[in-house]
């Protein structure tokens, strides 16, 4: 390499350099301390209860099972906008959640592994080379609630696969907690020429896009593929929904964007109120539906209170595209933030 | 709303070169989907001297276009999952045909025109199935649809003809489905690959990255004169990971991913938005997150330049053989450093050379 241009008209704001004068340095580590490692924490240790008591009770009725299962899929949901880093290392985040599941490869690949009495049932490391779709919570989901699969194959069989998905999915959790701990949040707190965060403005910024995603996947995938068309609404399509989950996974995920966007805008307390209202707006359309699986997507009054949901959830996004993101020096670029 | 007859008539029956060609619109040389200061989309001509030559309207937000190689039109797609084409006659602006997506169909913003000029072809989505297709359209007969194959894999995007006639297309590996918005649907088992067809639908070859990279998603194409494709790409992971994102490769052979040293790769944040050889045997792409545009020497494989501009996406190669390029701040320029400002434009994600 051996020239660097700067085009002669575009010597403007580059990405990195905020438009505020805002320190990002303690909004980047507020964020760090208080939104994320305690979400990463609380993951562990949830995930590590269920793997304990799986080992002891593993029948799909067990009732402290069921327990555990719920709240382990709590504690995922609530980080599961942190998709960066330390989650996608070695595909750990799909294992721990292969979903959407458009083909219907889960049940295929559970029913698999129950009828041959795979091998892969009783060794963990054998376990961790199966098919993604046969690991992690929603998979389990399918043997604790699905009334097919919570009975197929035998008992041994069923047992073995809920205890082997159980430790894997708490072996990913601790190594995406180790990988937080030692290496992550020191390089977003302290970035420098040469590492992966250069700047605070870097750091913040990708923080921002994780709050950016999630709002976004909770939008159009938890509740934009139950709502379908008007046609041809999807309600057999909604997230966790034989666990009974689907609006509790919309409210969780919706939970923590506030959290974070609040923190990332800390320094601007008109923002913040702006977020606040925002945010309310969106828990009241969430208040407003009875329904916990969006099975009411089919009819006329069930289909209107889902859309509000997404609607409200929307407008948060737009506000926080057009106003958190340019504190935190986002440039609302054209290509930059929507490219194909 | 079908292509008008008189105009496609006259090529049908003669079979010969019209004689109104590019020359009537002032010669544009390039151009590009744009979004004007009203937040109305379009697609706008560029002239050699980077000042426009034509403006017109469309439904939504385009994607890409495709010229034909002697008739004034010049096709407009829509993003993805958008279902429009325009045919636009670039010398009057006069809109002479939409194009439409099949029943369960949605287009991804790219084509490309045969040789000869008597086909294009497009990708698109078999959404209920996932799968990727190339719709084949006979330009004499208003760009009807006369068949459809598969595209060789999920998620096609980009294609591209090399100079015997071969489609490469840059299956991304991604599935979407319009109820779902944008969303990605299968990131745990997606499998890009550069997929080479026959003009029939015919698979003559199939390149797919190892396995610890199979979520670079292949998404854009360019063709040099002796059929080198360069392949850009959008890694779906970290984006800090300072992943390769750009690929050469010649049929038969074995692809040559090239990068930038580690601290610069990592600026382009993961994402390669377009792509162009020049002629002086180097291969560009940009990336508007990382407001720069990445220029590789073929010959060493190394980079030889960097060029930074704010939301830098289009890029093309120029008469001269040079590069062109085009930012989302309505920023046009060259790498001589000659480049206009528009003042209510911002420039979509693609310019296309004429």
């Amino acid at each position: 390499m051996n020239r660097i241009f700067s085009a002669a008209l575009a010597a403007t704001l580059m990405f990195g350099s905020p438009s505020s004068a805002q320190d990002l340095a303690p909004v980047v580590a507020d964020v760090v301390d208080h939104h994320v490692l305690p979400r990463v924490s609380g993951f562990v240790g949830a995930a590590a209860a269920l793997y304990d008591t799986a080992r002891s009770e593993c029948q799909a009725d067990g009732p402290q099972l069921q327990g555990r299962f719920h709240a382990a899929f709590d504690a995922w949901t609530g980080m599961s906008h942190l998709r960066f880093g330390p989650t996608e290392t070695g595909d750990r985040a799909f294992a721990i959640a292969f979903w959407p599941d458009s083909r219907g490869v889960t049940p295929r690949a559970l029913r698999d592994l129950l009828q041959d009495e795979d091998p892969a049932l009783r060794d963990p490391l054998a376990f961790q080379e199966v098919s993604i779709a046969a690991r992690g919570l929603y998979a389990l989901e399918f043997l604790l609630f699905d009334a097919e699969l919570s009975a197929f194959g035998s008992d041994e069989a069923r047992c073995a696969l809920v205890q082997a998905i159980a430790r894997d999915v708490a072996g990913n959790a601790a190594q995406i907690d180790q990988d937080w701990r030692s290496r992550r949040a020191d390089l977003l707190k302290h970035p420098g020429p040469g590492a992966p965060y250069t700047t605070d403005a870097e750091a913040a910024q990708e923080l921002f896009k994780a709050l950016g995603t999630g709002l976004q996947f909770t939008a159009d995938t938890r509740l934009g593929r139950p709502i379908g068309t008007f046609d041809r609404p999807r309600p057999t399509r909604a997230e966790a929904r034989r666990s009974g989950r689907s609006l509790r996974q919309v409210e969780l995920s919706v939970a923590s964007a506030r959290d974070l966007a609040l923190r990332l805008a800390a320094g601007n307390l008109q923002l913040v109120g702006d977020l606040t209202v925002a945010f309310d707006r969106v828990d009241q359309a969430a208040a407003r539906i009875e329904d916990p699986v969006f099975a009411g997507v089919s009819d006329v009054q069930g289909r209107l209170r889902v859309e509000a949901l997404q609607q409200r959830i929307n407008e948060a996004r737009a506000l926080i595209a057009e106003q958190l993101g340019p504190e935190l020096g986002v440039s609302a670029g054209f290509n930059s933030l929507d490219g194909d | 709303m079908p292509v008008r007859r008189e105009v496609l008539g006259g090529l049908a029956a003669f079979g010969v070169l019209p004689a109104a060609g590019w020359a009537d619109v002032g010669q544009p040389a390039w151009v590009s989907g744009a979004r004007d200061a009203a937040g109305r989309f379009v697609l706008v001509g560029l002239g050699a001297d980077l000042r426009e030559r034509f403006r017109v309207r469309l439904p939504d937000r385009g994607h890409a276009a495709a010229a034909h190689p002697y008739l004034p039109h010049v096709v407009a797609f829509a993003r993805r999952p958008g279902k429009f084409a325009l045919v636009i006659d670039c010398r009057t602006g006069e809109t002479l045909g939409e194009l439409t997506a099949g029943e369960g169909r949605h287009f991804y913003g790219h084509g490309v025109f045969s040789a000869d000029g008597a086909w294009l072809f497009m990708t698109g989505n078999d959404y209920e199935a996932a799968r990727g297709v190339i719709e084949l359209r006979a330009v004499a007969e208003d760009y009807r649809l006369v068949a459809e194959f598969s595209s060789g894999g999920i998620g096609p995007h980009d294609i591209s003809l090399l100079p015997d006639g071969t489609l490469a297309i840059a299956n991304g590996g991604i599935e979407t489905h319009p109820d779902s918005g944008r969303t990605k649907l299968n990131l745990a088992t997606m499998r890009p690959n550069l997929t080479y067809l026959s003009q029939g639908g015919e698979v003559l070859e199939q390149v797919e990255l190892p396995g610890d990279l199979r979520l670079n998603s292949v998404r854009h194409l360019a063709v040099d004169r002796a059929g080198q494709v360069g392949f850009a790409m959008q890694w779906q992971g970290d984006p800090v990971a300072g992943t390769p994102l750009l690929g050469v490769h010649r049929r038969g052979e074995t692809p040559r991913l090239l990068s930038a040293p580690a601290a610069e790769q990592r600026l382009m944040q993961g994402y390669a938005g377009s792509i162009a050889f020049d002629s002086p045997g180097r291969v560009a792409i940009t990336s508007p997150r990382g407001a720069r545009m990445h220029i590789f020497d073929l010959v060493r494989g190394e980079l030889d330049a960097i060029l930074a501009a704010q939301d830098i996406c289009g890029v093309a190669r120029s008469g001269q053989g040079g590069l062109v390029y085009t930012t989302g701040m309505g920023i046009v320029g060259d790498l001589a450093g000659n480049s206009y400002q528009f003042a209510d434009l911002q420039f979509d994600n693609h310019l296309i050379a004429l």
